[in-house]
């Protein structure tokens, strides 16, 4: 009996452990895939331009306007067929900057839903809503 | 603001990023002042920077929490800390002139010089009691440590003075635009009393988003280029792969050595531009 009590808690334990680890990896991909896609999308921009141009100099400036509606402005440049070099280009600055931030929501989500830990819910959630906050910034 | 060519930008950021990984600064300490040095306007300087240590710092923590060192729980606890800080100090600069921009990161360079310098062979020690608002908050951990060929257990301590600390070092990261790493690993080693493989690879972590924090403010300003983040990004990352494979390669010694001489010119320099106002 204290032997089976104590045989499931650990059982419990080491499963909660495992989770965890689990959750390493999640993490550690979405950071190593976002790091990836925006310097595969750089380079292609960079390349078209050069291939475009034979240079690769770039002298459009971002009015100052925050991250989303610098998302939206983009997609709508895409949706109407207008992909271009600078496009590749700040879409790779765009998915840069999510990176963190789709770290941080994932965070969130496997506290929640997965480890079910109150405490680091509410303080990824903290994290994501400041990130959220400082990126409608403008 | 005067625009450096490509061809100019891509080494001077590949270098950066080579150093800046190979002595463990971080990009930002040496890609800032050679920024300047080509002409770049001091705030574009720190907010490509920034941009970048989103870059660097999330390609290093990719592999470093794969591998199960870095501690999620220290990092995302600290982070409520740094991120704050992060937007203060970015809201800083933009409310600067570039004169005191010049002589705080003089003075952070020289700071970290002699960091640096003293930097000793401390060992580290697991047997601190942990207090119970350390306990309370879970930071505590386990990671494969490969040198010894076993599991390190470790309990962290003093959250409630390594949280407001972090504060300060979000700070500096989002005024000057650096990662500010060094600081970082100074809390988590001496407040906190983290094992150093798992305080630098945390430290890792927090930078990345902390750097985000810090670029939302600078995007927001229109002092985000992609003329120059594109060259930048590229740069950087391939020359922290670079200098993360040299590493071992090089004696400490020597790497040591060589940056802490580059860190005294660009320090000098830096303060010089900043009282003669250049």
């Amino acid at each position: 009996m204290m032997a089976d009590t104590l045989s499931s808690s650990t059982a419990v334990e080491s499963a909660q452990e495992w989770r965890q680890l689990k959750m390493d990896v999640l993490v550690g991909y979405i950071l190593l895939v976002g790091v990836l896609l925006s310097m595969a999308l750089i380079i292609a921009g960079l390349l078209w331009k050069y291939i475009q141009t034979g240079g690769v100099r770039l002298e459009y400036e971002l009015a100052g306007m925050n991250l989303f509606q610098f998302v939206v402005s983009e997609i709508h440049l895409a949706a109407l067929g207008q992909i271009r070099p600078r496009l590749l280009i700040n879409m790779g600055i765009v998915v840069l900057m999510l990176t963190p931030f789709f770290r941080v929501l994932a965070s969130v989500v496997y506290f929640l839903v997965v480890l079910k830990n109150w405490k680091y819910t509410v303080f990824t959630l903290f994290v994501l809503l400041v990130l959220t906050g400082s990126l409608f910034l403008r | 603001m005067a625009m450096p060519p490509f061809h100019l930008l891509l080494p001077v950021a590949l270098l950066a990023g080579f150093v800046g990984a190979m002595s463990g600064m971080g990009g930002g300490i040496i890609l800032i002042p050679a920024l300047t040095l080509l002409g770049v306007d001091i705030k574009h300087a720190i907010a490509i920077s920034i941009l970048s240590v989103i870059a660097t710092s999330s390609g290093s923590a990719s592999a470093y929490v794969r591998d199960h060192i870095t501690n999620l729980k220290v990092g995302m606890f600290l982070e409520m800390f740094t991120i704050v800080g992060a937007l203060a100090g970015a809201a800083i600069t933009l409310a600067s002139s570039p004169r005191p921009l010049y002589i705080t990161f003089g003075a952070v360079l020289l700071g970290s010089w002699l960091a640096l310098l003293l930097a000793g062979h401390k060992s580290w020690e697991s047997a601190a009691p942990q207090d119970g608002i350390t306990r309370w908050l879970e930071l505590e951990g386990s990671y494969p440590d490969q040198a010894l060929g076993q599991t390190v257990h470790y309990k962290a301590r003093r959250a409630y003075l390594g949280a407001p600390l972090m504060f300060g070092a979000g700070i500096i990261a989002g005024l000057l635009g650096i990662g500010a790493g060094a600081v970082k690993v100074l809390i988590h080693d001496l407040v906190m009393g983290l094992p150093p493989k798992v305080s630098t690879t945390t430290s890792n972590l927090i930078i990345g988003v902390t750097a985000l924090a810090g670029t939302s403010v600078y995007l927001a300003a229109g002092l985000i280029h992609p003329g120059l983040a594109a060259p930048v990004i590229l740069g950087v990352v391939l020359g922290a792969f670079l200098g993360t494979r040299l590493l071992v390669r090089l004696s400490n010694q020597a790497v040591r050595r060589f940056f802490l001489l580059i860190l005294a010119i660009l320090a000098i320099e830096m303060i010089v531009r900043g009282i003669r106002g250049a």
